[in-house]
């Protein structure tokens, strides 16, 4: 019974916060630019009247496009159970689940590949063929990050991973651990496809990736896709917030407080740094993400020679 | 006295940049050359006081460098006095840097503080580039550059291997020789080898040792010849002596064996790498560059090879510093007559300049190791010094090495000497200067040859036992 | 953060060095390398942040006007002299020097395994992360065929050579100094380059000069 109490708080959390930190962002963004912006609560707005839609499919399309959104929205709720949200705890835990989760990820990501294949379209396929190549590299960094912080915290459960270690390993291990946030953070640009990896707002061609391959959907479809990015992105901060703010009141308000501002801050930054850069060159994205696993490998180096 | 045999040059340096006329500054440098010579000669007979606490000393080793700088910067200012007859392009900053080189370079012979003789060693490398690019142009300015950037990675190698030598001196707390040979036995042993490493590699650089050898060739074929006999003839020489002095630690603390090999490898490599190289040479310049290259593991090889490879090694400093001095100075004049060094482009010398083709064939067999030339003796002595610690495989490759560069150098110097002989660019005349600087060079080395004064062997002798290797 | 100014400033410049290696926009690497370098000068402060003497001072004046303001301007004059734009592919392609930069680092920390300080240093990540800049700032001279990006390399193999020489800051007295005097020796020749109008075109010919060009002057 606890456990289902705890499984739904933990959705109704993600479920009702996670669009608001993606209209945080556009604001942010359309502050730099000079303009008030859509207001903080569009992407409900948005979901809201996607999900009174229809949806359109098209006639080359099979039973892997219709599913493809279903199963990406499933994977990322399933996902954040793993994941403990300010002073909830994850409701799932056990050794191992990092591999769980990544491969999770891998479920979707795979899904959404094989939709965007499925329409036949080549713009889709562009798409995909860069979506897959970067994965590869993400998904390099994002081992290495949880290899270096499997050997910082002696377990491969992520909670206990991201939970209550930290602090202490600050003092002793603090140039890791930042290494493993900057590497981090370069995974969370790449894996929700911000800028300088991918722009969101874009809807050219020859310059989207994840937005080309939700290209074809619409509906309530669209809205579970939405909804699943959003997520993510909730997700991902909430694996990398603890790492870098390590702080656990005993209180559980204090501690919903404290995450739901590092949350603001993190999304924030995001904003700032979508301001700031331009997208790079395909093949210079490459090397950021190298960068980012270099980094993770410069972090595992140093654990490794600190002890 | 020390001090002012550095000080005096630097200042001529700053004052040579005053407008004054071109002869002038020829006579300067003359001058200070060969006041630098005098005082120098004097020190052959009483030593000078230790200065500064202990930083500025003259011991044997350097009393050779010394000696070495001397003669070479005197018969390089009378060379120039017959140079400049015929080069329009002003001296300048030609004299200037050839004076700091002066006085940097008997800063490094009577350095007694590694960091200070590193200093110095890095101010020669940075006050004889200007001097390669004398001539400004493509290839001169590429030369440069090549030249500039590998020293300063030896520089910095260098420098590292300072700081480790300070780290293994950790408890006598500082770099100066005599307190670091007092106190050998309680340097670390582990740091103490790295830092042997870095300095053989760093210092290398310098030297212009495989496999760092690369930039000898284009520094030397673009200079002109007095650059070239400096560079060759004491800028190597320099970082030989840093060499030694990082010996004279090694043998105190009991690691002979561990640079003695790694001196060994290098000698043999740089004494084969211009053995491969010469054969499809065609300018004199750059085939004496090898024959440098090859000199220089001919040292390094005596130093690793203990006390008798030592006596040679320094016998031979001197010995390829006067064969230099004949090499690179007749280069220079056969290229100031004819615009080029290059044997399918000038030939027939002898025909038109009979004294600079004979001086020319003096070089050949001086840089080769003919008799009666000394070289022939050091050379001698150190392929001996290589029988006697049964490194019998050694001493074969080092003979087949010299053959080759026999071969390879004389094709090229006979080639231009003899044949058909082309137009020159200067008048059928022979130049006073330019021949007497370096037939001062061939007596010297022709009387060393036939016969070895009593205070050399001396000094030899001495230095050998101060650098203490068994 | 509870990690300590010195861990974080060995950390950055080694970071910092990665960057510039996978860089090709000759003024963005200048950019970093100058950030590098103040980096580096703020060393001292960190190590006695409780008992600041004048040398101390001294040097982190000397190191910040010198290599963090007066090297990078003297770098942007000498691209804008010769006018150079990005550069062309290097040696062994971005991507692989990023992956042989980390193994690179890997095998500085391995060879500092073997290596104690004597005396108590501030940080044990100053060994290592200062052997790796150097060996990262000697990839970059090794991989790279533009005067200006080989000069930069060298510069940070010189930034490397300061941080070891800061951890021997208490060991011995004058080594910073002499560290200092390479810097200034540095200065110089990047000086002499532009001074003697090393041009792009004779950048481009560098590397496939044909050797019957060579020894051509007297």
């Amino acid at each position: 019974m606890n456990i289902m109490i705890s499984i739904l708080s933990h959705w109704l959390i993600a479920l009702t916060l996670a669009p608001l930190f993606i209209g945080i962002i556009a604001k942010i963004k359309a502050f730099f630019a000079g303009k008030k912006g859509p207001s903080l609560f569009q992407p409900y707005y948005d979901l809201q009247r996607l999900f009174q839609k229809n949806s359109v499919y098209s006639r080359t399309t099979t039973w892997v496009f219709r599913c493809a959104p279903i199963v990406n929205l499933a994977a990322v709720l399933v996902l954040s159970l793993l994941v403990p949200l300010g002073p909830f705890k994850a409701p799932l835990q056990f050794p191992g689940d990092i591999f769980f989760a990544a491969y999770i990820l891998g479920l979707a990501r795979f899904f959404m590949i094989i939709a965007a294949l499925d329409t036949g379209a080549s713009f889709e396929g562009m798409g995909a063929s860069r979506e897959a190549f970067f994965s590869c590299l993400s998904e390099l960094a994002l081992f290495m990050n949880f290899i270096t912080l499997a050997l910082l915290t002696h377990s491969i459960s992520l909670s206990s991973m991201i939970g209550a270690d930290i602090p202490m390993s600050w003092k002793l291990m603090g140039p890791t651990l930042l290494l493993v946030a900057g590497s981090f953070f370069i995974v969370i640009l790449t894996e929700n496809c911000r800028i300088p990896i991918d722009d969101p707002d874009t809807h050219l061609e020859l310059t989207m990736i994840h937005e080309v391959m939700i290209l074809d959907h619409s509906g309530i479809d669209l809205g579970y896709m939405l909804y699943a990015s959003a997520l993510k992105l909730f997700v991902f901060a909430g694996i990398l917030l603890p790492i870098i703010i390590p702080i656990q009141m005993a209180n559980p308000v204090i501690d919903m407080l404290i995450f739901l501002s590092s949350m603001l801050g993190l999304s924030v930054v995001v904003g700032m740094v979508e301001s700031t850069m331009a997208r790079y060159r395909l093949n210079r994205v490459k090397n950021l993400l190298l960068i980012s696993f270099a980094l993770a490998f410069f972090g595992f180096v140093v654990k490794m020679w600190r002890g | 006295m020390l001090t002012l045999l550095i000080a005096i040059p630097f200042l001529c340096a700053l004052a040579v940049f005053l407008p004054v006329s071109r002869d002038f500054r020829l006579k300067l440098f003359f001058v200070i050359s060969l006041a630098h010579a005098l005082i120098v000669a004097s020190f052959w007979s009483h030593q000078p006081l230790e200065e500064y606490n202990g930083f500025l000393v003259l011991d044997s080793l350097g009393l050779i460098l010394l000696s070495i700088i001397s003669f070479l910067f005197l018969s390089v200012s009378i060379f120039m006095i017959g140079y400049f007859k015929h080069e329009k392009r002003s001296n300048r900053l030609f004299t200037a840097c050839l004076l700091f080189l002066l006085s940097t370079m008997s800063l490094v012979a009577v350095s007694y503080h590694f960091g200070l003789l590193w200093v110095a060693i890095e101010a020669t490398t940075l006050f004889s580039a200007p001097l390669i690019s004398f001539h400004r142009n493509q290839q001169s300015l590429q030369a440069t550059w090549r030249y500039l950037l590998i020293c300063s990675v030896g520089i910095a190698l260098a420098l590292m291997g300072t700081f480790f030598l300070a780290i293994a001196a950790h408890d006598v707390h500082t770099l100066l020789l005599p307190v670091l040979l007092k106190g050998a036995s309680s340097l670390s042993v582990n740091w103490l080898k790295l830092s042997i490493i870095f300095f053989i590699v760093g210092y290398g650089c310098k030297m212009g040792l495989a496999p760092t050898h690369s930039w000898k060739p284009e520094a030397y074929g673009q200079a002109t010849g007095m650059v070239g006999v400096l560079m060759a003839g004491a800028l190597t020489q320099c970082s030989f002596l840093a060499l030694l002095r990082i010996a004279q630690i090694c043998n105190k603390t009991g690691l002979t064996e561990f640079y003695s090999s790694i001196l060994i490898v290098s000698g043999i490599l740089s004494l084969a790498v211009p053995a491969m190289f010469i054969l499809g040479e065609k300018n004199i310049k750059r085939a004496f560059a090898y024959s440098s290259i090859e000199h220089m593991g001919l040292l390094v090889l005596g130093l690793g090879l203990g006390s008798v490879g030592l006596f040679g090694a320094l016998f031979h400093m001197i010995n390829n510093a006067l064969a230099k001095v004949i090499m690179f100075l007749t280069a220079g004049s056969v290229a100031q007559k004819y615009g080029s060094t290059r044997s399918d482009e000038v030939t027939g010398v002898i025909h038109i300049y009979p004294l600079t083709g004979i001086l020319l064939i003096a070089a050949f067999l001086a840089g080769i190791g003919m008799f009666p030339f000394a070289t022939f003796h050091s050379e001698l002595l150190i392929l001996n010094a290589a029988i006697i610690s049964k490194h019998y495989l050694l001493a074969a490759i080092g003979v087949i090495c010299l053959a080759f560069m026999f071969i390879g150098v004389g094709k090229i110097v006979l080639g231009v000497i003899h044949g058909k002989p082309k137009e020159p660019l200067l008048a059928k005349k022979e130049n006073i200067y330019m021949n007497v600087a370096i037939a001062m060079a061939v007596l010297l080395l022709i009387g060393l040859g036939l016969w070895m004064p009593r205070p050399l062997e001396n000094l030899l002798h001495n230095a050998v036992s101060l650098v203490g290797a068994v | 953060m509870m990690t300590s100014w010195v861990d974080t400033s060995c950390i950055i410049t080694v970071f910092l060095s990665l960057i510039i290696l996978s860089n090709y926009r000759v003024t963005a690497m200048i950019r970093v390398f100058a950030l590098q370098s103040f980096v580096l000068s703020l060393l001292p402060f960190f190590l006695h942040a409780s008992s600041l003497s004048g040398r101390d001072i001294f040097i982190v004046l000397v190191t910040m006007i010198l290599k963090a303001a007066l090297v990078p301007y003297i770098l942007f004059w000498a691209i804008r002299h010769v006018s150079m734009r990005s550069e062309i592919k290097p040696i062994i392609g971005f991507g692989a020097s990023i992956i042989l930069g980390a193994l690179v680092i890997a095998g500085a920390f391995w060879i500092s395994l073997s290596l104690t300080l004597p005396g108590k240093p501030a940080s044990d990540l100053i060994l290592p992360c200062s052997l790796s800049t150097v060996l990262l700032g000697f990839m970059i001279m090794v991989t790279r065929t533009r005067a200006v990006t080989q000069v930069l390399g060298y510069l940070i193999m010189e930034n490397g050579i300061f941080l070891f020489a800061v951890s021997l800051f208490d060991v011995m007295p004058v080594l910073i100094e002499i560290g200092i005097l390479l810097d200034i020796f540095v200065a110089v020749f990047i000086m002499a380059i532009v001074v003697n109008h090393i041009n792009e075109e004779f950048e481009k010919n560098m590397v496939s000069v044909s050797r019957s060009k060579m020894g051509e002057a007297f």
